[in-house]
């Protein structure tokens, strides 16, 4: 295991991802410092999902390293990447909840599992994190008896159950009411500020994204095509960046065929 | 699929080790919650089904005994039959299609939510904390349905000899006990509990295996079902023959 002491919470280096002969990730790299915010955006398919399941080990590229708060996680056996997961949580886009449990023992799960903390410590840690994120009272209903957008807030809470030093956070406010939107966003920002913990967000939510961003990354096609402060992503004149922050049909982002491959692709036979 | 099968098998073992050695712990209440849903649950099916063969072997074999004028052997070849094949056969049939198939779907469907992801993501070995509290619960609950359908076929079988076949009650259990040994109850016993390890791990390995979607839930447990069954009726031919054929 290749330990480093690093101000990075994320380092991510020349990252290539290959399903059979598409590449879905070419040559990505970026680094996150520890206590920063990083948004990751594009339009879908670009790879954010697929970027976000090697950050977390789900996934392992064909080329590149990842370094997770310091440990490359590309070369760790299951045992090692366990003990990095420890430090770090995943709020998933649709809170990927365990369906035969109730919404606090969803939330007490990692605390229990984890060993160290007692039946009575993980009932409070799970008020305490549910008021967090608006759900107070609602520890005895299933996943199946609460909205979508409950469902990714009690995901949000269950990530947050142990305090980790870096918190990766899939799509957190889509199908989200704008104010539901802002207390998440809140949470993300005082997470931060406060607890001193480094978020990956991935978002195609604009507002959300320059409201709480430190670091943007703008994937197209499995590419990063910019990075910066928000600031910098803003008055980055690529045309590609530019349609999709303004959120535009008309520009270069290829929504539809040309007129010449449209005629082709209808005439082809298969 | 088989290199699956031996690789979970064997993360299984190895959670079941690390629990022995005090390096994790066991989960006991959720492999009590498993013995309730694969065990207790399967409970009435079990008994009606054994309790349906032991009358239809009794009918069966009344016809050609009492040709040979043997009408009181019924006894024997009930008691026989149903300690060393029925019994645990038709349990094993019972709990592959009732108990399998839902650790397939329930398991598949949690792959497919991206919950088992979720426990991955967390440090949590979804091996220890899914599939050894349902192997566990499938290999110590096999054996105990068996010998409850073993007894339940018994009855059945006596309830044919006494009412239909005019045998006297205590004779119809005398017989019953002279014609098997204990030897018989035990390898039927020891054959359910192969048969519960084999279904236990075919039926969590189909689950952790399923891809695209609800077809693939729905198409591996069909396959966990079929292959269930096959691997219990080969290993009941291995059994067989290495209990009363081989020696």
């Amino acid at each position: 295991m290749s330990e480093t002491k690093s101000t990075h919470a994320l380092e991510v280096r020349g990252l290539v991802k290959k399903f059979g002969n598409r590449t879905v990730l070419n040559d990505i790299s970026f680094n996150l410092k520890r206590g920063e915010i990083l948004v990751i955006m594009g339009g879908s398919g670009c790879g954010k999902s697929t970027l976000l399941r090697h950050l977390i080990g789900v996934l392992k590229p064909n080329e590149g390293e990842i370094h997770v708060l310091g440990t490359d996680i590309t070369k760790l056996d299951d045992d090692g990447l366990a003990k990095v997961r420890r430090r770090f949580a995943m709020m998933h886009q649709f809170g990927a909840l365990l369906n035969s449990l109730t919404v606090g023992q969803n939330v007490a799960l990692p605390l229990l599992e984890s060993g160290n903390v007692s039946e009575s410590i993980a009932d409070l840690v799970v008020k305490l994190k549910l008021e967090l994120v608006g759900l107070t009272g609602f520890e005895h209903l299933k996943p199946s008896e609460i909205s979508g957008g409950m469902r990714k807030r009690v995901g949000m809470a269950r990530a947050l159950a142990l305090d980790p030093e870096l918190l990766f956070c899939d799509e957190p406010t889509s199908g989200l009411d704008p104010v539901m939107t802002a207390v998440i966003d809140q949470l993300t920002l005082d997470m931060v500020h406060k607890l001193g913990i480094t978020a990956v967000v991935v978002t195609h939510d604009m507002t959300s994204a320059f409201r709480i961003a430190n670091k943007m990354i703008m994937l197209f096609e499995g590419q990063i095509i910019a990075q910066g402060s928000p600031d910098e992503i803003r008055n980055n004149p690529d045309p590609r960046l530019q349609q999709f922050i303004k959120g535009e049909a008309d520009g270069p982002i290829p929504l539809k065929l040309s007129r010449d491959d449209y005629i082709k692709r209808l005439l082809s036979v298969d | 699929m088989l290199l699956a099968y031996t690789s979970l098998t064997l993360r299984a073992f190895a959670s079941i080790g690390r629990s022995l050695s005090g390096r994790s712990t066991l989960r006991v209440h959720a492999t009590f919650v498993q013995m309730v849903n694969v065990g207790v649950n399967s409970l009435p099916t079990v008994g009606l089904a054994c309790l349906f063969m032991g009358l239809v072997l009794a009918m069966q074999s009344a016809g050609q005994l009492a040709q040979l004028g043997a009408t009181e052997r019924v006894a024997d070849l009930v008691s026989f039959a149903m300690l060393r094949e029925i019994g645990p056969l038709i349990t094993a049939v019972v709990v592959i299609g009732r108990s399998g198939s839902s650790i397939t779907a329930e398991l598949g469907t949690m792959k497919v939510s991206e919950e088992i992801e979720a426990l991955e993501v967390m440090a949590i070995d979804p091996v220890r904390y899914l599939v050894v509290p349902r192997l566990l619960a499938m290999v110590i609950m096999m054996p105990c349905l068996t010998i409850i359908g073993e007894a339940l076929g018994l009855f059945g079988g006596w309830l044919l000899g006494v009412n239909s076949l005019s045998l006297d009650p205590l004779l119809y259990i005398t017989r019953s006990l002279q014609a098997v040994d204990l030897k018989d109850l035990y390898t039927g016993l020891f054959k359910s509990l192969v048969f519960g390890f084999l279904i236990g791990s075919i039926a969590c390995t189909y689950g952790m295996e399923v891809r695209d979607g609800a077809e693939g839930v729905g198409r591996n447990t069909t396959r966990s079902v079929v292959s269930c069954l096959l691997a219990m009726l080969g290993m009941d031919a291995i059994l067989t023959a290495i209990f009363f054929f081989a020696t």
